[in-house]
């Protein structure tokens, strides 16, 4: 039940992110890659796989052969998690710094603007 | 100081360099000396490195990060490979910030070296790494500081220019994500050693090796879309176009290159000797090399068509080179399509790409640092707007010509080593490729002869009258002039460096590699 609702969830979620970024409005299209990129995060949370207990080693040690799921993912998670957070930042000034500059983030106005 | 220690020496030396610069940005003399000496110093540090890995007794030295043995941590690894692309960087880097010190003097560089640094840091870890999703990262640090960089001078088209850049990449970035949290599902390792290991003996490993050649391509799309490659392309010529001149150089010279290196790696480093079956039998491919390698190709094949094609009637100096760059990226990828696909020629193939690698590296900066020169003495680069400059400046008049003959290919300049081993190997290969080259070349031949004809001779236009060449700026475009004319002289070491380069994506390179990274040293 688990893997049908994450693969749903995660369908949706990139379905969702791919609709967003082909917006004419700049902040939607951000929008859409930040979707898109938490899209890839909860993606890669499954790749570790999803049986198992959480990977902690409580009290003395471990008991027995239990299976648990794999750390790593998460990890690569925060990682991605913190680099997103940063260029989603960046992205978000630039396009203040759009409008400031054409006063529009209509990005087909934009597109006139350059020719 | 051991000698593992040499392979994260460029990358330290570019960190203290971003963070001092960082430090020092208030007061404009600590910064720029900060970032000349962090310049100089990287040269060095990729120069010791060089002399570790050619002289050493094991080519493929490691660096596990925290000690952690291989494949649990971290591995920094050093062939001969990131070598040769580190060298490039390196040659490149130097003249573009001593470019960068007065053409953006009084522009606001307070924030420009730390860039430039940080875009350095980027593409050496991305060189070093051993590591697919710290690749990743590294991909993230040179792209960040590179949509800065972009946007640095920050009016209308700048903004633009960056903000397209940026989201292509970040949707690029996710894709990117999407394949390596596959390989890693699949494989249950990040380590490309590793990897390689595991899909050279699925079996062995309880590795199911059929969503590994999907994940791959994927990851190689995405890899072409950060070298440029058609159909991924059309974000480049207006990024090089707003970048400042000597962040245009670096790039252009570099960037794109860490595209060519990471599929370079993933081809021969982890799917050569892979037992994995291909679902898709058409033109009698039969290993995952032969898929990759006919992929290239025709990608290869439209840049050089797309790219040539459109540069010749480009309005401005800044767009023919843009255009011109994806170009010559299918000139490098042809060979490296021919050598995935057959295994006789593939050291010789190889040898061609790395060659042409740095041919266009090195020239592709040149032109670059002189388009900015030109722009700085006239105010334009509008080819409408420029004639005459010749007879103004005749040494720029030179440098240029250094330039475009490598581009074009003329002895003795690098240039024509490289175009020959390309034309050498399309011929062993096939007709078509073959077609390809010679159409790109005679290509390449139109838009040097077009923009030499527009800018440097005919009748001086009012810009160029009253235009004044800035010494210092064009000491640096002669400086790398000479480098491109000393690489093509002196071509016999280079062609060494070259090929031991192209061994390290052989075989018995693929077993060095992976040798290198479980056996070496913990430091």
């Amino acid at each position: 039940m688990t893997e049908v609702v994450l693969s749903v969830g995660i369908g949706m979620l990139f379905a969702i992110g791919t609709f967003l970024v082909l917006r004419r409005d700049l902040v939607r299209v951000i929008f859409g890659v930040i979707v898109l990129s938490q899209a890839t995060n909860v993606y890669l949370i499954t790749m570790g796989g999803i049986q198992g207990v959480a990977p902690v080693v409580g009290g003395h040690g471990g008991h027995g052969e239990t299976a648990v799921t794999d750390p790593l993912v998460q990890a690569l998670v925060l990682t991605a998690v913190v680099i997103g957070l940063a260029t989603t930042a960046f992205a978000l000034v630039l396009a203040y710094r759009v409008y400031e500059e054409h006063g529009t983030i209509d990005l087909d106005r934009l597109q006139g603007v350059e020719r | 100081m051991t000698t593992t220690h040499a392979v994260v020496a460029p990358l330290a030396v570019a960190f203290i360099t971003a963070v001092a610069t960082l430090a020092g940005r208030a007061q404009p003399s600590v910064r720029r000396t900060a970032s000349t000496l962090g310049v100089f110093a990287y040269a060095a540090a990729v120069a010791y490195l060089d002399y570790a890995v050619l002289t050493g007794d094991g080519s493929v030295l490691a660096y596990q990060v925290g000690g952690w043995v291989a494949p649990y941590g971290i591995s920094f690894v050093a062939d001969p490979l990131s070598a040769f692309f580190l060298t490039l960087t390196a040659l490149v880097a130097v003249p573009s910030l001593l470019f960068a010190l007065r053409d953006l003097d009084g522009y606001g560089d307070q924030f420009f070296h730390p860039l430039y640094a940080f875009l350095l840091v980027g593409v050496t870890g991305g060189f070093l790494t051993g590591d697919l999703f710290n690749l990743f990262v590294w991909f993230e640090v040179t792209l960040l500081a590179s949509y800065a960089l972009v946007a640095f001078r920050s009016t209308g088209k700048e903004t633009l220019a960056a903000t397209r850049y940026l989201v292509v990449n970040l949707v690029g970035s996710a894709l990117m994500l999407v394949s390596i949290g596959g390989l890693y599902g699949v494989t249950g390792t990040l380590n490309i050693a590793d990897v390689a290991r595991r899909v050279a003996d699925p079996a062995a490993y309880n590795v199911d090796p059929v969503p590994v050649l999907g994940l791959a391509l994927l990851l190689i799309s995405v890899f072409a879309l950060k070298a440029g490659l058609v159909p991924l392309h059309w974000w480049v010529p207006s990024v090089y176009d707003a970048a400042p001149p000597a962040a245009a150089a670096l790039l252009s010279g570099v960037v794109k290159k860490v595209g060519v290196y990471a599929i370079l790696r993933l081809s021969f480093t982890v799917l050569q000797g892979s037992a994995i079956p291909v679902p898709v039998r058409l033109f009698g491919l039969s290993t995952p090399l032969d898929v990759v390698g006919v992929v290239l190709l025709v990608m290869a094949a439209g840049s050089v068509l797309l790219g040539g094609l459109t540069a010749v009637d480009r309005p401005s100096l800044a767009g023919t080179f843009a255009y011109s760059s994806i170009g010559q990226l299918g000139f490098i990828v042809v060979p490296l399509g021919i050598a995935a696909i057959e295994p006789s020629v593939r050291t010789l193939a190889l040898t061609a790409a790395l060659a042409y690698a740095l041919a266009h590296g090195l020239a592709k900066a040149l032109l670059f640092l002189v388009s900015g020169t030109i722009s700085d003495a006239t105010g334009t680069t509008r080819l409408s707007d420029i004639g005459g400059l010749a007879g103004r400046s005749p040494l720029l008049a030179g440098a240029f010509l250094v330039g475009v003959l490598s581009l074009v290919g003329v002895p003795p300049l690098v240039g024509f080593f490289a175009k020959f081993a390309v034309f050498r190997v399309a011929a062993t290969s096939s007709l078509a490729a073959l077609a390809v080259v010679i159409v790109g070349a005679l290509l390449t031949i139109a838009y040097a002869t077009r923009t030499w004809n527009r800018v440097f001779w005919g009748a001086r236009t009012p810009a160029v009258a009253d235009a004044d060449v800035d010494r210092y700026l064009l000491a640096c475009c002669l400086g790398l002039a000479l480098v491109v004319v000393a690489a093509g002289v002196g071509y016999d070491p280079v062609l060494q460096f070259t090929q031991h380069a192209a061994n390290a994506a052989t075989p018995a390179g693929r077993d060095a590699y992976i040798a290198g990274v479980f056996g070496g040293e913990s430091a």
